[in-house]
């Protein structure tokens, strides 16, 4: 062959293509891709699920890409036929209009090893859930002196100016309005009493933050001294050296089902079951639960221990008792309504 | 002979096939898509009509939103001209290794990422933060005052992150200027301020106006520090599309706003460059 400026080009240009689309040399051996959470999510799946899902699955490649529920459904809607995505990683609210819109497979409920053995609460049969996610009452230690027991004790006097919320956008934020509309009288369906809750908490709100994450920078900065705040996120803060502890209010603490679904369409079904077993399987939940992860197991087979039994319960049967699980159904049905209403009533 | 000169003042327009197709392809293309999903009646599709621009534009909060967003790049704008106008006449004025260094300062806070830039300013305004522990060391106050979370601290905030699209421009447009304007200027008995007033900022326009025109636009779709500095009780454009299109999924509505947003600033950036040609105008004269 002659080498012509052409051919030269062509090569070039083809080499340039595959370096700049490697699907196109993938063909159809493309790794199982696991759209885990960012940040402490996906430290604990890097160390703990992917080993043991490639011991499952005879060194399967895997490859993790965190990104928010919210990006995950966007990026499977927008390539329904070929999704970028095999496993998928949901909040309650996003987890329903995934399903709601379509996107995931049913989990093959007969073929599991362990689904039956997981808590009712984490039996979803469009997805079972591995891991929990608890909402409580953070605080300062170091300024606030008798521990918060009640979400009430946000409304005290003497925090006046200190407390810290986040707005609808966020699950957390979400969760806990629900909560607050309980506690007068509302529920799922009537939030009234909620925003009639937030309005009078107004004077005492030294912060309304406009994701989770920002309320840790908050309390690092000493901006807010009491927030409700999620388990995990607190015990790394905790961990960072920042005066933060975590309680469970009277009321119970407010948990969320994190579900694992297998997406619809997916070329790597199979292995894409065999992860969510690894994540299901009671060792790999049982490692997560210890220091530094501390993620809540769903498996009744795993006995909770350290310091999980120490702030959130001792066994299944409590957590049973002190968790309090929404209906995300009913709430994404207004959820919309809500969340612009907040942006009108709460804005300054 | 003339006729087989080539004309040096045309060029071939293929050269700029390459851009023009990247351009087509990831920019008019998603915009088009942006602007026939903003026409869908609801979420799910099918139908199409007005309902999200009337859902918008008749709604007095939205409009609210729009509002304050514009509003607030005015502030910003205003505050990055008055703070940064004097360090580019100081650019200016100064000896080489002096401008040098001016230049390495100006230029040194594109060099880091915009969320560092806004976090210091986390650490700058929060409660315990440097200007609340200035203050009250000088005893000037007792209890901290709320600095962040407030729309002054966006302004300050996006003043400083912004401040490079500002300076860079009106360096440029002083640079430009004759020594010798200022010199005549004061030959014919015209004071420093005078000559500032008549001469300098006359010719230095053009770059006010482009510096101005940068700081805007970047001021006002700065969903990073609006967010961090002004927290989740502000709401601007840039988060009021973020919450429409991703936590509620909503992605007509989403687009709608969106193009309400471009064509508001598409009209004030034309207002802008119709300052900017009269300004040429009167920088010429």
């Amino acid at each position: 062959m002659l080498l012509t400026r052409r051919n030269l080009m062509q090569t070039a240009l083809t080499l340039g293509a595959m370096h700049a689309f490697p699907g196109l040399t993938w063909a159809q051996a493309r790794p199982l891709v696991f759209a885990t959470f960012t940040g402490s999510w996906e430290e604990a799946h890097k160390a703990v699920l992917v080993p043991a899902f490639r011991k499952a699955a005879g060194n399967a490649n895997i490859v993790l890409d965190p990104m928010l529920s919210v990006d995950q459904i966007a990026k499977v809607n927008a390539a329904r036929s070929n999704p970028p995505i095999d496993v998928m990683l949901h909040d309650p609210g996003p987890a329903l209009q995934a399903i709601a819109q379509d996107l995931v497979e049913p989990y093959p409920v007969e073929k599991s090893a362990y689904y039956n053995d997981l808590i009712p609460a984490a039996q979803v049969p469009m997805g079972p859930a591995p891991f929990f996610q608890v909402v409580g009452i953070t605080y300062n230690p170091e300024t606030v002196k008798t521990p918060p027991t009640s979400w009430a004790d946000l409304w005290k006097p003497e925090f006046k100016g200190r407390v810290g919320i986040t707005n609808l956008n966020s699950t957390l934020g979400t969760g806990f309005m629900v909560e607050l509309a309980k506690m007068h009288g509302g529920s799922e369906a009537n939030i009234d009493p909620a925003f009639k809750a937030i309005e009078a908490l107004r004077p005492s709100l030294a912060a309304v933050a406009a994701n989770p994450g920002q309320l840790a920078t908050l309390f690092q900065q000493g901006q807010i001294d009491i927030s409700p705040g999620n388990f995990n996120a607190i015990q790394i803060l905790k961990a960072r050296g920042v005066p933060v502890e975590f309680v469970i209010p009277k009321e119970g603490a407010i948990a969320f089902k994190t579900t694992i679904h297998i997406v619809k369409n997916s070329p790597n079904k199979e292995l894409a079951f065999k992860l969510i077993e690894a994540a299901l399987s009671p060792e790999v939940q049982a490692t997560l639960m210890e220091e530094p992860y501390l993620i809540v197991p769903t498996n009744t087979k795993v006995a909770i221990k350290g310091e999980l039994a120490k702030t959130l319960a001792k066994d299944h049967a409590e957590i049973a008792k002190k968790f309090v699980f929404q209906d995300w159904a009913k709430i994404n049905e207004q959820r919309a309504a809500w969340i612009e209403r907040f942006n009108r009533e709460i804005r300054v | 002979m003339a006729a087989t000169l080539r004309d040096v003042t045309t060029y071939d327009l293929k050269l700029a096939a390459p851009l023009a197709a990247g351009f087509i392809l990831f920019f008019v293309t998603p915009l088009v898509i942006l602007l026939a999903l903003s026409f869908q009646t609801d979420p799910q599709g099918g139908h199409y009509g007005l309902t999200q621009y009337v859902a918008f534009l008749g709604d007095s909060f939205s409009l609210g939103v729009l509002g304050s967003t514009l509003w607030l790049g005015v502030k910003v704008t205003v505050l990055t001209l008055l703070l940064g106008y004097p360090v580019a006449w100081l650019h200016q004025r100064s000896p080489a290794w002096a401008r040098g260094l001016i230049m390495l300062l100006v230029l040194l806070p594109l060099l880091t990422s915009v969320v560092v830039r806004t976090f210091a300013w986390v650490v700058i305004l929060g409660r315990q933060g440097i200007v609340n522990a200035t203050l009250a060391w000088i005893g000037l106050i007792d209890t901290p005052l709320k600095l962040l979370y407030t729309e002054g601290g966006v302004v300050v905030a996006l003043a400083q992150v912004q401040m490079p699209l500002m300076v860079l421009p009106i360096i440029t447009a002083l640079s430009r200027i004759d020594p010798n304007f200022a010199d005549a200027s004061s030959v014919l008995g015209a004071g420093h301020w005078r000559t500032f007033r008549k001469v300098i900022l006359p010719l230095s326009l053009p770059g006010i106006v482009a510096g101005c025109l940068l700081t805007y636009a970047a001021a006002i779709t700065a969903f990073i520090t609006q967010s961090l500095i002004g927290g989740g009780q502000m709401l601007f454009m840039p988060m009021y599309i973020y919450q429409q299109a991703s936590t509620l999924q909503n992605w007509p509505f989403a687009a709608a706003i969106s193009i309400v947003f471009l064509v508001s600033v598409l009209v004030v950036v034309s207002i802008f460059n119709a300052l900017g040609r009269l300004s040429r105008g009167y920088a010429n004269a």
